[in-house]
């Protein structure tokens, strides 16, 4: 079996800070990443088949993603790309998917640096073509700089808003509006002091605002989209007043016309590997829901596993290349490779500068609370889950027959079966069952994440060596242990 | 899959009580049910929610002990007359059943145990080389010969379990979630179980509570030995037709099918890690591989399908591989109907049993292989 160090799941910020400080202090270090380029999401690069005629704004960080490509070419570093790591079968082991190079490695340390997906809000229209969401439509940007439509209207909630915004705004697209669910800019000024922990990214904000308000862009605050509408693509955004208490008031609604939605509700962490791994976990609303529990060096429940980045709870690009030093430095620490003095010595300004970004980190999800848990933006027509086309109206159909918890919903209605293995509409049903019953998200039970962690091909476990199976002499007879 | 737990109180008392909600209880009930019968049905969770939400369901005659061939086909025609005369969809499909192997003796084995089948009854077409790959193109090269067992087919759980319950409401079963019978005993004319604090009293008893079947008996003061499996269960993502039969094989443990959605079940009774003492059950993760890799090998498409997600869950069994079947010994008006090997399968033939021995007193097939006296008490 292959051995290492530590064995990182991700190639993000996050494990790709990590994996070049623990090679730099001498691990041997393994990172696998189901993308065919390193990056992750936020330094997510075009594909090698591109060419780039000149420089936009878009290689404005080329300095830092280069600086942290260099992990992978790190003597120290295996760095598997298209590599899909698939469960943990024995304690300290990965198994992982990757074409003719699967297999399975024993490392002393592992670092799960996932990551996100986006937080998907069902609403009606939004199946429609011409509705993306927040992340995806910055997956366009970076990894094709293309942008989907001409005019757009970017509604939801959250700091990615703006970000979209001005990447609509530079390629050239009409953005016609900007909903922000929160009353964020009356929050502002009460927060300003812990926002101002961060000023590099207060800036970032200041520079996004003043290019939507340069190119006349109206940024409204307490407004969320409540339709999408159109035959067969996105014709027009119905867009209502919403307030701090989440009461939505449809008799004020405005329909906007456009060709592009982009619908960001947030982001949730990525969360299977510590299901499979049995971390414990946590629940925190504003960070995206479930998240690993974390000792002060991100270490989890588990002795030798760590958790960091937006995997661990969403905190951002920023968070993610600390929290990615500090585990590398951490994990060097306690495999011997750094003495405590030196890991010491080179904890602490990231310690502080993490300090720093969690007093920031609570102003931003202060200002940016969602006032609603959005369940009542769905209709009976509203598909929930997409996979496998299940509408709302066919769960309620279901809960008038009796199945009420999420396992029955999920027996009797396939939702949850597919594709996105539960990833994107367990969370939203979650939430439905939550509203129904006056519980707290947290309080609902829901169906457990199974192996594998993503999808992986058959032919590729096949590249394993594995032992010949032995067929039982009677397959009969029991296998099992007897009752007693 | 745990299925339907409308929140309902059991009721103190009633005529029949069926305890277990998985494939051997619902048809035990719904049976009676029809039958004009005040029926209770218990689950300790919800119904559906142990083998039965879990398992393959495939229904193949031919993998079946010769012992087993008329409890088989009469629950075969059951299955497809859920859906023709009972108006409850399960799912159900017969395109026919392959039982493959590989090395000339795994061939041999394939005739000397088919011509015991065929002494009994059971029907299939032999199969091999060119024949067999023109039949079935998808087939590996490895394999080299098949049985064809026309009556083999497939329920699905997913959609079975939900309109079981439905069905047996509809029919008049008081279907009761979250009610675990903890207990057992005599009571005048009947039996009175205990339901945590609560208690009910029937004058019929049905256990069909798959593994935990044992633990009620014993209440009762009697034995039924039981032994439980930890199978594990893998699901693709949908694709395109790779294959259009049912696939077990004669080296032993292997189900595939293609369900209509287009996902590809790969199954067969492979062991996962678990305990049923524990209630645990995991995935083995190098089984895993090798169970998917043999479905694989029997149908190469399979290389290119993405796996969604794997699973294992538990049956139980006796240690002759004979249900558990018919009246508690040395007691009266109290049954049970469990430890059938491939027992979704058999389920509703174990329940039409029940419900005959419940309504007349006896049953027009021949159980008596299957007495639950045949252990020592
Ligand atoms: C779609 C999307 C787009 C985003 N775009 C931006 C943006 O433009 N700007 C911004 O500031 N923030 C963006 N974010 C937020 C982003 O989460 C953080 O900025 C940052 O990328 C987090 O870094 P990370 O290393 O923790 O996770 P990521 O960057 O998400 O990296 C995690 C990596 O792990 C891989 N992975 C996950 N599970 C497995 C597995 N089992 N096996 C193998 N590999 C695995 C993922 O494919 C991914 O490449 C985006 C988030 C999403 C979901
Ligand atoms: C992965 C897998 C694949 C399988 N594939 C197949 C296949 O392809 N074909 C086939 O024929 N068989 C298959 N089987 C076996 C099959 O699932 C079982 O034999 C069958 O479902 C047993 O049905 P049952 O009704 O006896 O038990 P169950 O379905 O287990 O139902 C018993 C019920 O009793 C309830 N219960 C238990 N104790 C109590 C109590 N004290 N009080 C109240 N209620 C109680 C439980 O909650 C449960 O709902 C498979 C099994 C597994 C795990």
């Amino acid at each position: 079996m292959n051995q290492a160090d530590l064995a990182i799941v991700g190639a993000g910020p996050t494990g790709l800070s990590a994996a070049l400080v623990a090679a730099r202090a001498g691990l041997k270090v393994w990172v696998f990443d189901d993308n065919a380029l390193p990056g992750g999401q936020y330094f997510r690069q075009l594909p090698k088949q591109f060419r780039k005629t000149r420089k936009t704004v878009y290689d404005k960080e080329h300095g830092r993603a280069s600086e942290l490509f260099t992990a992978i070419h790190h003597p120290n570093v295996t760095y598997l790309p298209n590599a899909t790591v698939w469960e943990n079968p024995d304690p300290g082991i990965l198994a992982f998917a990757a074409g003719e190079r699967s297999g399975r490695i024993e490392a002393k340390a592992i670092l799960i640096a996932c990551g996100a997906s986006d937080r998907p809000v069902p609403f009606p229209g939004w199946t429609l073509p011409g509705v993306v969401t927040a992340g995806g439509l910055q997956n366009l940007v970076k990894g094709a700089r293309v942008v989907p439509g001409e005019r757009a209207v970017v509604a939801g909630n959250g700091p990615l808003l703006l970000v979209v915004a001005a990447n609509l705004i530079r390629a050239g697209a009409t953005v016609a509006a900007v909903a922000e669910a929160a009353p964020a800019t009356a929050r502002l000024w009460r927060n300003l002091p812990r926002l101002l922990q961060a000023p590099e990214i207060v800036k970032l904000a200041v520079n996004y605002r003043g290019l939507m308000a340069k190119a006349g862009v109206p940024y409204r605050c307490g407004e969320t989209v409540i339709e999408a509408r159109g035959t067969d693509e996105l014709e027009e955004v119905v867009l209502a007043p919403i307030d701090t208490r989440g009461r939505l008031d449809r008799t004020k609604a405005r329909t906007v016309a456009c060709d592009t939605l982009v619908a960001g509700f947030g982001l949730n962490p990525s969360i299977e590997m510590y299901r499979l791994l049995g971390c414990d976990m946590s629940y925190n609303s504003y960070r995206g829901g479930w998240m690993p529990k974390r000792s002060d060096d991100l270490e989890t429940s588990i002795p030798g596993i760590f958790a960091a980045g937006d995997g661990a709870g969403i905190g951002g690009v920023e968070f993610a290349l600390i929290e990615g030093k500090l585990a590398g430095t951490v994990i060097a620490r306690n495999l011997g490779a750094l003495d405590e003095r030196t890991a010491a010595i080179q904890a602490a300004p990231l310690r502080s500068r993490l300090e720093r970004f969690r007093k920031f980190r609570v102003g931003l999800e202060r200002v940016y609370a969602p006032p609603s848990t959005w369940t009542e933006l769905a209709t009976d027509d509203t598909i929930v889950c997409r996979c496998e086309d299940v509408s709302l109206g066919e769960i309620r159909a279901r809960e008038a027959q009796g199945f009420t918890s999420a396992f029955a919903i999920k027996g009797s209605t396939r939702m949850s079966m597919g594709r996105c293995q539960g990833r994107n509409c367990l969370p939203t049903l979650a939430a439905h069952i939550a509203a129904r019953d006056g519980i707290a998200v947290e309080q609902v039970a829901v169906p457990r994440g199974r192996p594998p962690a993503r999808l992986v091909t058959i032919g590729d476990l096949l590249q394993e060596d594995l032992p010949a199976p032995v067929f039982p002499t009677d397959p009969h007879l029991p296998r099992g242990e007897e009752v007693i | 899959m745990a299925m339907s737990d409308a929140p309902a109180e059991p009721p103190d008392r009633c005529e029949i009580a069926v305890v277990g909600g998985g494939i051997a209880g619902l048809s035990t009930a719904l049976f009676l049910a029809r039958a004009g019968r005040d029926v209770v049905l218990l689950d300790k969770g919800s119904p559906w929610g142990d083998s039965s939400g879990a398992n393959a369901g495939t229904l193949s005659l031919q993998v079946k002990r010769t012992e087993m061939f008329e409890m088989g086909s009469t629950s075969i025609g059951l299955w497809a007359a859920f859906g023709t005369e009972m108006g409850i969809d399960v799912g159900f499909h017969q395109p026919g059943g392959l039982r493959v192997a590989e090395s000339d003796e795994q061939i041999a084995f394939l005739r000397e145990y088919g011509a015991e089948q065929e002494a009994v009854g059971f029907e299939f077409e032999w199969l091999e080389g060119n024949q067999l790959h023109d039949l079935a193109p998808w087939l590996g090269p490895e394999v080299r010969a098949a049985t064809f067992c026309a009556a083999d087919g497939y329920a699905s759980p997913l959609i079975a379990g939900p309109s079981l319950i439905a069905g047996a409401r509809k029919a008049g079963v008081r279907v009761i979630s979250n009610a675990e019978v903890t207990g057992a005993r005599t009571a005048k004319g009947g039996y009175r179980l205990s339901i945590g604090r609560r208690s009910l009293e029937c004058e019929y008893l049905a256990i069909a509570a798959g593994g935990h079947s044992t633990k009620i008996a014993a209440s009762l003061g009697v034995r039924l030995p039981l032994w439980v499996d930890c199978n594990m269960l893998t699901v693709t993502e949908p694709a395109p037709r790779i294959m259009d039969k049912v696939v077990t094989h004669i080296g032993g443990i292997m189900s595939l099918k293609q369900h209509v959605n287009g996902t590809v079940l790969i199954g067969g009774g492979w062991q996962g890690r678990g305990k049923f003492s524990r209630q645990t059950r995991e995935i083995d993760p190098l089984a895993w591989v090798q169970n998917v890799g043999l479905g694989a090998r029997i149908a190469p498409d399979l290389k290119t399908l993405r796996v969604n997600r794997a699973w294992a869950g538990y049956e139980a069994v006796t240690i002759d591989a004979l249900p558990l079947l018919g009246r508690l010994p040395g007691l009266e008006n109290a049954y049970v109907a469990a430890g059938a090997r491939g027992g979704f399968h058999m389920g509703p033939g174990q329940g039409l049993v029940l419900s005959q021995l419940i309504l007349e007193g006896e049953t027009g097939l021949d159980i008596s292989r299957f007495d639950p006296a045949r252990f020592p008490q």
